[in-house]
């Protein structure tokens, strides 16, 4: 899985915000606001990556249980599935 | 021909009387800083493209498309508001077309003897040394309500119709959703970035509000009300 091409992530005015670029920017004109977590799974994403894989990066960034970041792992899959913005 | 726009030298060549009598104002000398000049033919595929829009208002557009695009390299981008300005600070009253914002400036000119429109259609942004300014621009839009000056940047407004008259601060999110959608959309990463640079000082510097409004005269009282004495945006820390 992997982030569609066109989306940035970038801290402005103290937020991390997604925008979108180019063709992507044709179907989305919206803005997202990430927390930290989700900050973080992003940069995973943009390279590329799956749900084990996060899960496990999330229990070595913070101090969380197996069971607890795979839940928020598809939690935050299953939001950037429905705004469209994951290749799987 | 040369013009002085928001302080930048723009090599520009209006053919159209629209754009000619509303850039008048503007005219200087010297050598360009951006040359936004593009051939007849341009005008004529866009006239084209968009039948029902005249060869005037068809250059008009792409001069400003032009110079909104290019102007990021100098710290500056459009806010497509109108904007108005009282104690020598500019408010500026953003929404999609249709919404109310030039009714609205227009309440503040009724309510406010020292209030003036800066710019009824894309005024300009420009972070300088000496601070963030809105500057009048030829790109007024319908009309030449336009003042060839820069001006301190007080607030910017997010205008909305309702019932009621209502203004209150916004969230960061909400502010760059909303200033995103009014100005012109980078197509590339590497634009984007220079714009949404300038929207984080402007953030951090510069009130920005939502304010449900109606047609009342009175609304004008409560939007200046509500800007005038707050001097901050957001607090970055707490986010």
């Amino acid at each position: 899985m992997k982030i569609k091409k066109g989306f940035m992530l970038r801290n402005v005015g103290g937020k991390h915000i997604v925008v979108a670029v180019g063709e992507a920017s044709k179907s989305f004109n919206g803005l997202i606001k990430l927390n930290d977590t989700a900050c973080f799974l992003w940069e995973k994403l943009i390279k590329g990556s799956d749900k084990d894989k996060l899960a496990k990066a999330l229990t070595k960034e913070y101090e969380v249980d197996i069971k607890t970041a795979g839940e928020s792992v598809d939690e935050f899959i299953k939001t950037l599935k429905e705004a469209e913005l994951l290749d799987e | 021909m040369i013009y002085d726009i928001a302080g930048i030298r723009v090599k520009m060549t209006p053919r159209y009387e629209k754009l000619i009598n509303q850039s008048k104002e503007y005219l200087s000398n010297g050598e360009a800083d951006i040359d936004i000049d593009f051939p007849d033919s341009i005008t004529e595929e866009f006239f084209k493209e968009y039948p029902y829009l005249s060869k005037e208002d068809c250059e008009y557009i792409l001069y400003a498309t032009g110079f909104y695009e290019k102007i990021l390299d100098y710290d500056a981008f459009m806010l497509h508001s109108s904007a108005v300005v009282k104690d020598n600070e500019a408010y500026l009253f953003s929404a999609p077309s249709g919404t109310g914002k030039s009714t609205h400036t227009q309440l503040w000119l009724k309510n406010f003897r020292d209030a003036y429109i800066l710019n009824d259609d894309k005024p300009a942004i420009r972070i300088t040394p000496k601070g963030i300014y809105a500057y009048g621009t030829p790109f007024s839009g319908k009309t030449n309500l336009n003042v060839n000056i820069g001006v301190p940047l007080k607030a910017i407004c997010i205008l909305e119709r309702g019932e009621e008259n209502k203004i209150e601060q916004v969230s960061v999110d909400f502010a760059i959703y909303s200033i995103l959608n009014q100005t012109l959309r980078p197509k590339d990463e590497e634009r984007m970035d220079i714009l949404l640079n300038l929207l984080d000082k402007v953030l951090r510097n510069v009130g920005v509000y939502r304010f449900i409004c109606n047609t009342d005269p009175k609304s004008a009282i409560i939007s200046y009300e509500g800007m005038k004495d707050k001097n901050i945006c957001f607090d970055v820390k707490k986010g």
